[in-house]
């Protein structure tokens, strides 16, 4: 729909993706929406995008045969915002209903107008966490029966989908631990580009340690801080936080860096764009990812993008050794896998690869490759595209 | 010279920067050749009008809210599902504001997904 009518008038598509996240962002959410919508709209020749917007993204947006529409009401209670959505999105679908062939959702709020009676579009459900665990964590107050309700609109959500896509392994076992049979689950895992190495950044640390992510609780920055309190005695030695989220949420991890006195060897990085850290994760020692051995890293499974575009980048990484994690990459080939939660064993991994650089340095090679030969974009965007070809066969 | 500002790009986001030829009735924004529609509706005005207001004040809102009520709630009733199934209970314990809960202090400029990377 080139024509002046498609660009100006109201627009039918023939695809939609709902996120119930912002887009674009710093997080590792949005790469991965910004990769699979786009092999979405590849494929159908244009489509919708529904997000959470506010700040200064606009409402509304077009480019070419693409739509952006963002949510942005402002309603604080988590539950009441989610159902605010579930309803806009239905809004927003209402009027592609005829025309649309697939509708690619990746939560539960998102998925329940795409399930609905009479839709003739089929439904891919993308679960890259379930939020009735991972809710438990964020919200320690839920209560177990509120937890169960969520499972259940989970449950029915997934039930009525046509086919589910997962990241990792883990996360497919527990979406098969939900009534979903095998037939209907597809991995498609993340994936990082391999680019040039991006230049040093103006204000990088002679030597320094990186963590790229988000900061909860069960990322395990505290477990990371603890390690690197007993790596006091390196000279020179920094460690840089590339957050993904706005500072305020920094609180709890500076706190407990300032009374373990590591807060002074500490460089916090805000919501840089993705380019920005790319560049930080390429000229650091070693890449941290010391994720805690619970409930929603262990049973739900993570698919942490920080592992994989560390390795793309040609950094050796130290991350926990879970079962999602040992997908992605081999202990004293790409890294070093340690146990969770153990800041002892995670500086002392640190410790090694850094007084034996040449060896860390192979790692970071080795990790590079294999990242090129078995976890590109390009190639979990393939495997997107065959679930799509698969379901719409035949139309 | 006014400039087009019209947000452009998909993953990473900029201004349009053409020199503008029109501004949109609806919001004012200028606009250049290339963004501006047949009534020279900025492309945001344009997509907002394929689909129904989401502003109660709006006359237009009313019709669409009636009609979906009614069918809301006649599906609610036929099959116990899901749309208001969570009580008061439930919801209290994702206010934000409380500082036990790391989901807390939510502010404009957090990001809202339930599962987070």
């Amino acid at each position: 729909m080139k024509d002046g009518a498609g660009q100006h008038g109201p627009m039918r598509h023939r695809a939609a993706y709902v996120a119930f996240d912002r887009f674009p962002s710093s997080k590792g959410s949005a790469v991965h929406i910004a990769q699979m919508a786009d092999e979405l709209f590849t494929r159908f020749g244009g489509g919708l995008l529904a997000a959470i917007g506010g700040g200064d993204l606009p409402r509304y947006q077009r480019e070419g045969t693409r739509e952006v529409a963002r949510f942005d009401a402002a309603v604080p209670n988590l539950i009441d915002r989610a159902e605010a959505f579930s309803g806009w999105v239905a809004a927003h679908l209402r009027p592609h209903w005829e025309t649309l062939e697939v509708c690619h959702v990746r939560d539960p709020w998102s998925a329940l107008p795409a399930v609905a009676d009479g839709r003739r579009h089929k439904v891919v459900y993308e679960v890259n966490g379930l939020p009735s665990i991972e809710m438990s964590h964020t919200w320690p107050w839920a209560a177990p029966a509120a937890l169960g309700k969520i499972r259940e609109l989970e449950r029915f959500c997934l039930e009525r989908s046509d086919a589910v896509v997962v990241p990792s392994r883990v996360i497919g076992e527990a979406v098969r631990g939900l009534g979903v049979p095998d037939g209907r689950i597809h991995l498609v895992p993340n994936g990082a580009d391999v680019v040039g190495r991006p230049r040093r950044p103006a204000d990088a640390p002679e030597r320094y340690l990186v963590y790229v992510g988000a900061l909860q609780p069960w990322q395990g920055l505290d477990v990371l801080m603890r390690a690197f309190a007993r790596l006091a005695d390196m000279p020179g030695l920094r460690l840089v936080v590339c957050a993904s989220v706005p500072e305020r949420r920094a609180k709890p991890v500076r706190r407990l860096a300032e009374r373990i006195g590591v807060a002074e060897r500490v460089d916090w990085r805000f919501t840089l764009p993705h380019h920005e850290v790319a560049a930080w994760l390429a000229h650091a020692e070693v890449s941290v990812a010391p994720l805690t051995g619970c409930a929603r890293n262990l049973d739900q499974g993570c698919a942490p993008l920080k592992v994989i575009e560390s390795m793309a980048a040609g950094v050796p990484v130290v991350a926990s050794d879970l079962p999602a994690v040992r997908e992605l990459m081999a202990d004293g080939r790409h890294g070093r896998l340690v146990p969770a939660d153990r800041p002892a064993e995670l500086a002392r991994a640190v410790r090694i690869l850094l007084e034996y650089p040449d060896e860390a340095a192979e790692m970071g090679r080795r990790g590079r490759a294999h990242i090129e030969e078995s976890l590109t974009w390009a190639r979990s965007r393939a495997r997107l595209a065959e679930v799509y070809r698969t379901l719409t066969r035949g139309r | 010279m006014n400039r087009c500002t019209v947000t452009t790009g998909f993953f990473v986001l900029g201004r349009c920067g053409r020199s503008a030829v029109a501004a949109c009735p609806q919001c004012g924004r200028p606009v250049c050749g290339e963004h501006a529609g047949p009534n020279a509706l900025c492309p945001e005005c344009a997509a907002a009008q394929g689909y129904r207001t989401q502003d109660p004040h709006h006359p237009g809102w009313t019709h669409g809210y009636r009609r979906e009520y009614y069918q809301g709630s006649s599906q609610a009733y036929n099959d116990g599902y899901w749309y208001s199934s969570f009580d008061q209970y439930d919801r209290g314990a994702f206010n934000p504001g409380d500082d036990y809960s790391y989901g807390g202090d939510w502010g404009p400029d957090d990001d809202t997904g339930f599962v987070d990377s």
